[in-house]
């Protein structure tokens, strides 16, 4: 395989500074990363950048001098290497971190959908095509993303997106067995709407899709803030065990440990209530009758943890590990996905994940505009099959 | 594993022991992330275990605490959970007052605190004088119960040799040891039963004679597993400062497995400004690495190991190991979630505590004592090499032969 011809990569971003996940993903093609215990090098080329900002701090010029590729002004040009056709063997694109505006859901509008619209069509143009990656949610819109989706499938090339909640390493180290019947779900998430939900919800479903017919599409979604998530769990619409099984796998409970360093069990001793002060729950029901339930619980603690009942197997649950900054070991866990994308031609799971995952965070952020009320979602008709394979770090 | 935790109170009973066993705790300071706190704490008020908050099934009497400052938490915890008492002595804590062992398992947790250095710089905790006081009363008492004591036996190795045939020829269950044999690996991995290892080793960060022995247990647990069992050690040398850098770039130690250990590092130092997380070079690291140390040693089986403490380049454990018949490396991360910084719990007392329940439930230690007793022979015999200009010292008292559990120990569920 070294004596392959490495890969040119073109790498199409947002901005790209210490950090930013333009920096932290595209620094380990050009500098390796672990990988199995190794410092692994990918043969692989990063032929060409076109970043949309450059704040203070940009490192995109400095980069482009010390690896020698070039940076172009436009997205065409970064893919067809200043000529007139497709001259790259794949696309990275990182639509994550830099300043655009928000919509009245909150959500950031990152130009991801325009990016890759524009990759699209120097595909179309060349008449050729190559893998696409595509750095978290697919868009900020559902009708968008799955655009995107769908002009991967129609034009037959391999497309990967999402985060690193998927990869990461798991503490324990738990997979739910493939055709699983899963009787509830429960995801603990914190940090700020749109983006962090996004990445608790992604945890949560990359779990989930592993149950018995797969994924089946989402039928309804509601997002319910405030008492009222703590009513909703007293009438049982979301199980009381299983959030202290996802509590039960926290590092960071907060109030009373940070105080005198205790252990807490946060739902019996009533500090969950204390120290949440704006909770959110995301609650998901999907075609199949799975109901799942994303608590947001900034206040509480500060990891993302994962609980479900299974049928036969009993309580799962697990942390999903963010490993600390600035190595982002995690991130190494993604790029390795993309890298093996990029080499084989093959998504390693598939995109239809990040499509949903996509589509129920907009719809809840829509219920929380329209006061909260349960919304049916007869568009996140999206059904696949999870990988057989377990896809997160464990080797 | 939940089975076995519900199950245990029915198996007690059936030998004769409590159903729900008393404990006494003796410690040298009770200040937030002190030992003491970790350790304590979860017995009175359970921890995230299982996928639930576990409950210890025992309860937690009596506390000794030998220093009390400012920072101190025992008091508050003694007001907050009246079922455990504060008492003024060893004897006190573990007899409840009444003059006679009353307790069913002792938990000795003798790190932090003010206490004074050897000539070595060894801090002199106190825990071979707490463990004689123990066994006074188990003596007094004519009966025994289980101890538990926390990290290495004894900063003197004739002391920790005198704890460990104490226990033996008492006939008390004695376990030991640190977080580092039990916590979350990341992967989560197992050396396999019976594996060839032909060489091991840890990078870590930290002190001598402080996290050293954490370093020395992570290399312990794993090839404790190797074919034929542990063997012993027969000599252990020290390299610190320049000695080091030398011996690193002559390969004294095998550079692959050290790279190893550095690709299951999450702390990495980036060696150079503006990269999150790339792979740094010899230059780099003498840059970064004020004060390296390393205790390389064979063992009697003539197995190689290397123990090395990279403070400013990692702030993690990380084990590495080559085995027979195999061209990959073995390598893992012993992961410690460690508050402040990270986390708020350091989690991987958990493991350590939930260890220590099983043997007060079944009167069996979890795993064996000689571990502990050969890693706190080893960190003696690298401070003592340090101490002696980096000499190679025999170690013919290290020659401890025993066999490990065949089953993990370590936190996987």
């Amino acid at each position: 395989m070294a004596n392959e011809t490495p890969k040119k990569i073109a790498v199409v971003t947002t901005i790209y500074r210490y950090l930013s996940h333009a920096q932290h993903m595209v620094d380990r093609f050009l500098e390796g990363y672990p990988k199995n215990g190794r410092w692994h090098r990918p043969n692989m080329k990063v032929a060409s950048l076109y970043v949309d900002q450059k704040p203070e701090g940009d490192q995109s010029a400095i980069r482009a001098a010390e690896y020698g590729f070039q940076v172009y002004p436009t997205i065409a040009g970064a893919l067809c290497l200043g000529g007139d056709k497709l001259a790259v063997d794949a696309v990275l694109v990182i639509g994550e971190h830099g300043n655009y505006p928000k919509n009245e859901k909150g959500q950031v509008l990152y130009p991801r959908h325009e990016f890759f619209k524009q990759a699209v069509e120097v595909f179309e143009k060349s008449g050729r095509v190559v893998p696409v990656y595509n750095d978290k949610h697919l868009s900020y819109s559902f009708e968008k993303a799955k655009w995107m989706v769908d002009t991967g499938h129609r034009m037959k090339f391999p497309m990967l997106a999402g985060s690193s909640l998927p990869v990461t390493w798991r503490l324990p180290d738990v997979e739910i067995p493939l055709g699983s019947d899963i009787k509830s779900a429960l995801m603990v998430g914190v940090g700020g709407s749109d983006p962090m939900d996004y990445h608790a919800l992604e945890a949560m479903q990359c779990m989930i899709e592993r149950r018995r017919g797969g994924e089946t599409g989402v039928k309804s979604v509601q997002l319910v803030e405030g008492d009222a998530v703590w009513r909703a769990g007293a009438e049982g619409r979301y199980s009381n065990e299983l959030l202290v099984s996802a509590l039960s796998r926290s590092d960071t409970p907060q109030g009373l440990t940070l105080t005198d360093g205790r252990t807490q069990n946060l739902v019996a001793t009533g500090q969950l209530q204390k120290l949440v002060e704006n909770p959110a729950a995301y609650f998901i029901e999907h075609n199949d009758g799975l109901k799942t339930t994303l608590l947001m619980l900034n206040g509480a603690v500060k990891d993302y943890n994962f609980a479900a009942d299974v049928r036969g197997v009993g309580n799962v649950s697990t942390q999903f590990l963010l490993t600390p900054i600035p190595n982002v070991t995690y991130s190494a866990c993604l790029v390795s996905k993309i890298e093996e994308m990029f080499e084989t031609g093959r998504a390693p799971y598939p995109v239809e994940r990040t499509l949903i995952v996509s589509g129920m965070l907009e719809s809840c952020l829509e219920s929380k505009l329209k006061g909260q009320q349960r919304l049916e979602t007869p568009h996140l008709n999206v059904r696949y099959q999870a990988p057989a394979k377990s896809q997160h770090a464990r080797t | 594993m939940l089975l076995g935790a519900a199950a245990a109170p029915l198996i007690a009973r059936a030998q004769g022991r409590p159903a729900r066993p008393k404990i006494a705790a003796v410690a040298t300071t009770y200040f937030q992330y002190s030992h003491a706190q970790h350790i304590v704490d979860r017995f009175l008020e359970g921890y995230g275990w299982n996928g639930t908050h576990h409950y210890p099934a025992m309860d937690l009497v009596s506390l000794y605490v030998d220093q009390v400052g400012a920072t101190d938490f025992s008091r508050d915890r003694g007001k907050r959970f009246p079922t455990m008492r504060l008492y003024p002595s060893i004897a006190d804590a573990l007899t409840l007052g009444t003059g006679k062992l009353a307790v069913d398992g002792v938990m000795l947790v003798g790190e932090h605190g003010k206490y004074a250095r050897t000539p070595m710089g060894q801090v002199k905790y106190p825990r071979y004088e707490f463990f004689q006081q123990i066994v006074k009363v188990f003596k007094d008492s004519n009966r025994t119960v289980p101890v538990f004591n926390d990290k290495h036996l004894s900063w003197n190795w004739d002391w920790a040799k005198e704890m460990y045939d104490t226990s033996r020829k008492m006939g008390f269950a004695f376990m030991a040891g640190s977080s580092l044999p039990v916590t979350w690996r990341t992967p989560s991995l197992e050396m396999p039963t019976g594996a060839k290892v032909k060489e091991a080793m840890s990078v870590c960060y930290g002190g001598v004679d402080s996290y050293d022995f954490h370093g020395l247990e992570t290399i312990q647990c794993m090839v404790e597993r190797r074919a034929g069992g542990e063997s012993g050690v027969k000599w252990v040398q020290a390299y610190r400062g320049a000695e080091f850098w030398k011996a690193h770039k002559d390969g004294v130690w095998p550079r692959d497995l050290f790279e190893a250990c550095l690709c299951r590092s999450h702390t990495l130092t980036p060696a150079r400004e503006g990269y999150n997380h790339i792979f740094p070079k010899q230059a780099d690291m003498e840059r970064l690495v004020k004060d390296p140390v390393a205790y390389r040693y064979q063992h009697e089986d003539g197995l190689m190991c290397t123990m090395i403490l990279m403070s400013g380049l990692v702030q993690d454990f990380n084990f590495a190991a080559q085995l027979q018949g195999s061209n990959d490396i073995f390598s893992t991360q012993m992961y410690l979630p460690m508050p402040p910084a990270r986390t708020s719990l350091a989690n991987f007392f958990s493991p350590l505590v939930n260890g220590a329940e099983k043997m007060f439930l079944t009167g069996k230690p979890t795993y064996p004592l000689e571990r502990t007793l050969l890693t706190t022979g080893l960190t003696a015999a690298g401070v003592d090499s340090l101490y002696q200009k980096q000499v190679k010292l025999n170690t013919p008292h290290l020659a401890i032969k025993y066999q490990s559990t065949r089953e993990s120990t370590f936190w996987r569920s």
